[in-house]
C-alpha cells in the first residue's frame, strides 16, 4: 500500500518536475528569442515609444531691396491634413470632410484629389494647404477626430504684384519656380537638417538632440530700390493703358555700376497666388522678350560709323527722295527729309541716312560692332531664362541685311541689352554688366557679391562724340523732344520698329513697337532708362510720342527721389503746398 | 530552536546601507525627473522664443505691407488730399542765395 502511494506520488513528481522543466525551458527560450533574436527590434521599438526623427528645415531667406524693405519673407501657416485608421471605411472619412466643408471651402480639384488618395488606400492626406490662421482656428474649435493642423512655412510677399517679374515665385513647398526664388533657390533654402526628439510618458518633448545641424537660407539684398521700381511700374502701367498696348517693360539701372534699380513688366501678377491664371502675365519682358529694335538699334551703327568710318561724320547725305531701294526692295523714312549731315542722320533718325552710312561701314565692320556691344549673346544679368536675342553669323546675311540691321531689323534683342548698349555710351565706353543681386547675408554676415569688372568698349571721345553730336540732339531737337526734362540735359534714341505679320508675312503698317533709351543728366548720367511698349493701339505709336514722355516721366521723379539737382536755375519761385486747399504762393 | 542574535554593529552596518541605498536610489530618481522637467522648461521656452521670433517677423512682413507704396499713395491722395508737387514748385537749396552762403 505505501509502496503503490509511493510510487504515484513520484510519478506525480515526475509530471510536476517536467511540467516545470518545459515551463522553464519555454521561458527561457521566449527569453533567448526576445533578448537575442530580437533584440534589435524590440529595442527600437521601445525607444520609438519616447523618440522620434524629425527633419527640420531653416526658414527660407528673406528677400529685400537696396533699402532693406522687405520684398519676400517665409512666415508660418497651418495646413489641415487627416490620418486614416487601417480600418476606417471611405464613407467615414467622407462624412468627415463634408462635416469640415461646412467651414473650410474645398475646390472640385481638392475633393477629387481626396478622393482618390483615399481609393489608393492611403492613411495620411493633406486637405488644404497654408490657409490662414482664422480657418485654422474653426479647424481646431471642430475637433474633428482624425483632422490635425500642422505649421508650415509660405512665402509672403508684402507688395503683391510689385516687383513680381524679377522676384518670381514659389510652388506649394516653398520652392523657387521662377524669377530670383529660383535663381537663388539653393542658397535661399539653405539645408535640411536632422533632429532626435525625446518624448516623456506624457509624449511632451523634453530634449532635441541635433544629429545633422541645419543650414540657415540666406538673406538676399537687391540692386532695386522699391521706391524707383514703384515710380517704374506706375508710369509703366499708365503708358500701357493709355496706349491700349499689348505690354510693355522698363528698366532703370545705374550706369556707372551697372545695379539695375528698377525692372517692371505689364501685364503684371500678384506672386502670392503663384503661378497666375494667365501664363503670359508671368513673362518678365525685359528680359524674356525678344525682339526687333528697329531705330533704337542706330546707336549701334552710329558708333561703327565712328569707329570704322571715321569721314561719315563731315559727310552729307542725300535723303532728299524719301527712300532708297535695295535690291527689289524699298526702305521708306517716317518723313521727307533733304540732305543731312552725319549727326542729322541718327538726330532726326532717317532710314535711308542710315543705310548709306551702314554701306559705307561694311557688313563685316558693322556685324564686329553688333559682336562687341554684345548683341547676341546673354547679358548675364543674375536672373533665369534670359534670352540672348537673334544675331545670324554674317554668312547667312543676304544683300539687304546689312541695311536692315543697321535700322534694327532683321536681328532681335531685349530690353536689357538695349539699356547695356545705351550705358556703354553713358560710361563713355566702358562697359559694365548689369546686375540685381548686391549681397547676401547669412549666419556669416554680409557677403558682397562682387560685379564683374568693367570693359572698355568705345574709346572715349567716341561715345563723347556719340552724346554731344547725336545722342543729346536727338532729345533737345529731334525724335525725342518728348523725353527733355526741364533742368536736366538728357541724351537717349527713340525706336519705332513695325511688327512682322507671320500671317501676311510682311512688316504690317498697323502693328507697332515703340522703344525709347537714354540716360540722364548726359554729363554725368544717374539713371539710364529704356522703355519698351508693344502694340499701341490708341492713335499714337511712335517711339518719341509713346515711350520718350514715359522716359521723361520716370527720370523727373527717380531725379527728384535721388536728390539731383538740376543743372540750372528755374526761373520762377514757388513754395511747396504745405496744407491741402492752400494755394500755391509765390516767391518773392 | 536557538535564535541567534545578530550584533548591533552589524545592525548599524546595515541600517547605514539601506539607508545608502535609498539615499543613492533617491537622488538617481530626483536627478532623472529633474533632468526632464528642465529639458521641459527649456523646450516651453524655446517654443516661446520661436513663436515670439516667428511674430516679429510675421509684424515686420505686415508692417512692410502697410507701407506699401501703393497704399501710401492712394492714402494721401485720397484722404489727405495731397498731390505731387509740379516742377515750378520745388525749391533746391543749392538755387537759394542766402543758404548758399
Amino acid at each position: 500500500m505505501i509502496n503503490g502511494s509511493a510510487h504515484r506520488l513520484n510519478k506525480r513528481a515526475l509530471v510536476a518536475a517536467i511540467g516545470v522543466i518545459a515551463w522553464f525551458l519555454l521561458i527561457t527560450g521566449r527569453l533567448v528569442e526576445l533578448q537575442l533574436f530580437r533584440h534589435h527590434e524590440l529595442k527600437n521599438e521601445a525607444a520609438d515609444q519616447n523618440r522620434y526623427l524629425r527633419e527640420i528645415w531653416p526658414p527660407r531667406g528673406t528677400i529685400t531691396d537696396c533699402q532693406g524693405t522687405i520684398l519676400a519673407r517665409s512666415l508660418p501657416f497651418p495646413s489641415v491634413f487627416l490620418t486614416r485608421e487601417s480600418q476606417e471605411k471611405k464613407e467615414a472619412v467622407l462624412s468627415k470632410l463634408a462635416e469640415l466643408e461646412t467651414f473650410l471651402p474645398l475646390s472640385p480639384r481638392d475633393k477629387q484629389r481626396i478622393k482618390n488618395r483615399l481609393e489608393n488606400g492611403d492613411r495620411f492626406i493633406w486637405i488644404k494647404r497654408k490657409i490662414s490662421w482664422e480657418l485654422a482656428e474653426k479647424v481646431k474649435k471642430a475637433q474633428i477626430p482624425g483632422i490635425f493642423l500642422q505649421t508650415e512655412s509660405k512665402r509672403f510677399y508684402p507688395f503683391g504684384p510689385h516687383l513680381a517679374h524679377v522676384l518670381g515665385g514659389v510652388d506649394i513647398d516653398d520652392q523657387g519656380l521662377s524669377g530670383l526664388e529660383y535663381k537663388y533657390n539653393d542658397l535661399l533654402q539653405g539645408k535640411k537638417g536632422r533632429v532626435l526628439v525625446r518624448r516623456d510618458a506624457l509624449k511632451r518633448k523634453y530634449d532635441l538632440e541635433v544629429l545633422e545641424p541645419t543650414l540657415p537660407g540666406k538673406d538676399l539684398i537687391l540692386t532695386i530700390d522699391s521706391r524707383i521700381q514703384y515710380i517704374a511700374e506706375k508710369e509703366l502701367e499708365e503708358a500701357v493703358l493709355a496706349h491700349q498696348a499689348s505690354w510693355g517693360t522698363v528698366v532703370v539701372s545705374r550706369p556707372a555700376t551697372g545695379e539695375v534699380l528698377a525692372m517692371a513688366s505689364y501685364p503684371d501678377y500678384d506672386p502670392n497666388e503663384f503661378p497666375p491664371a494667365d501664363p503670359l502675365a508671368q513673362v518678365n519682358r525685359a528680359i524674356q522678350e525678344n525682339f526687333e529694335p528697329g531705330s533704337a538699334f542706330k546707336i549701334v551703327t552710329a558708333a561703327a560709323a565712328l569707329e570704322f568710318h571715321p569721314a561719315s561724320l563731315s559727310k552729307v547725305y542725300d535723303c532728299s527722295s524719301g527712300y532708297i531701294a535695295l535690291g527689289g526692295l524699298s526702305v521708306r523714312d517716317h518723313k521727307r527729309f533733304s540732305l543731312l549731315s552725319f549727326p542729322e542722320v541718327f538726330i532726326h533718325s532717317s532710314n535711308v541716312g542710315t543705310i548709306q552710312v551702314a554701306l559705307e561701314i561694311g557688313q563685316e565692320n558693322l556685324f564686329s560692332m553688333i559682336k562687341k556691344f554684345r548683341f547676341g549673346e546673354k547679358t548675364g544679368i543674375d536672373l533665369p531664362a534670359e534670352e540672348a536675342g537673334i544675331l545670324r553669323p554674317t554668312r547667312y546675311w543676304t544683300i539687304h541685311t546689312l541695311p536692315h540691321i543697321a535700322i534694327g531689323y532683321e536681328i532681335s534683342v531685349t530690353a536689357l541689352q538695349l539699356l547695356q548698349a545705351m550705358n556703354v555710351i553713358a560710361n563713355r565706353g566702358w562697359l559694365v554688366p548689369p546686375r540685381v543681386v548686391q549681397a547676401t547675408v547669412g549666419p556669416d554676415g554680409l557677403e558682397t557679391i562682387p560685379s564683374a569688372p568693367p570693359v572698355r568698349l568705345l574709346p572715349k571721345e567716341t561715345a563723347e562724340t556719340l552724346i554731344n553730336l547725336i545722342f543729346s540732339k536727338v532729345v533737345e531737337e529731334g525724335t525725342g523732344t518728348e523725353a527733355a526734362l526741364s533742368g536736366y540735359p538728357a541724351a537717349g534714341k527713340t525706336g519705332t520698329a513695325q511688327k512682322f505679320d507671320p500671317l501676311q508675312r510682311a512688316y504690317s503698317s498697323f502693328r507697332h513697337r515703340a522703344i525709347f533709351v537714354g540716360f540722364v543728366p548726359s554729363d554725368k548720367p544717374a539713371v539710364s532708362i529704356v522703355v519698351v511698349i508693344d502694340e499701341p493701339k490708341a492713335g499714337k505709336y511712335y517711339g518719341g510720342d509713346v515711350a520718350a514722355p514715359v522716359f521723361r516721366e520716370i527720370a523727373r521723379r527717380v531725379l527728384l527721389y535721388s536728390g539731383e539737382t538740376p543743372r540750372e536755375e528755374p526761373k520762377k519761385w514757388v513754395l511747396a503746398r504745405t496744407n491741402p486747399g492752400l494755394k500755391n504762393q509765390e516767391r518773392p | 530552536m536557538v535564535k541567534k542574535k545578530i550584533p548591533k554593529v552589524e545592525l548599524l552596518f546595515i541600517a547605514i546601507s539601506l539607508c545608502f541605498g535609498l539615499a543613492c536610489l533617491t537622488f538617481y530618481i530626483w536627478y532623472q525627473t529633474e533632468i526632464i522637467r528642465l529639458g521641459l522648461e527649456i523646450r516651453r521656452a524655446e517654443e516661446t522664443i520661436n513663436k515670439l521670433e516667428t511674430e516679429i517677423k510675421s509684424l515686420e512682413a505686415v508692417k512692410a505691407s502697410l507701407l506699401s507704396l501703393e497704399r501710401v499713395e492712394k492714402i494721401a491722395r485720397q484722404a489727405l488730399n495731397l498731390t505731387e508737387p509740379q516742377p515750378a514748385q520745388l525749391i533746391y537749396e543749392e538755387f537759394i542765395p542766402e543758404l548758399k552762403r
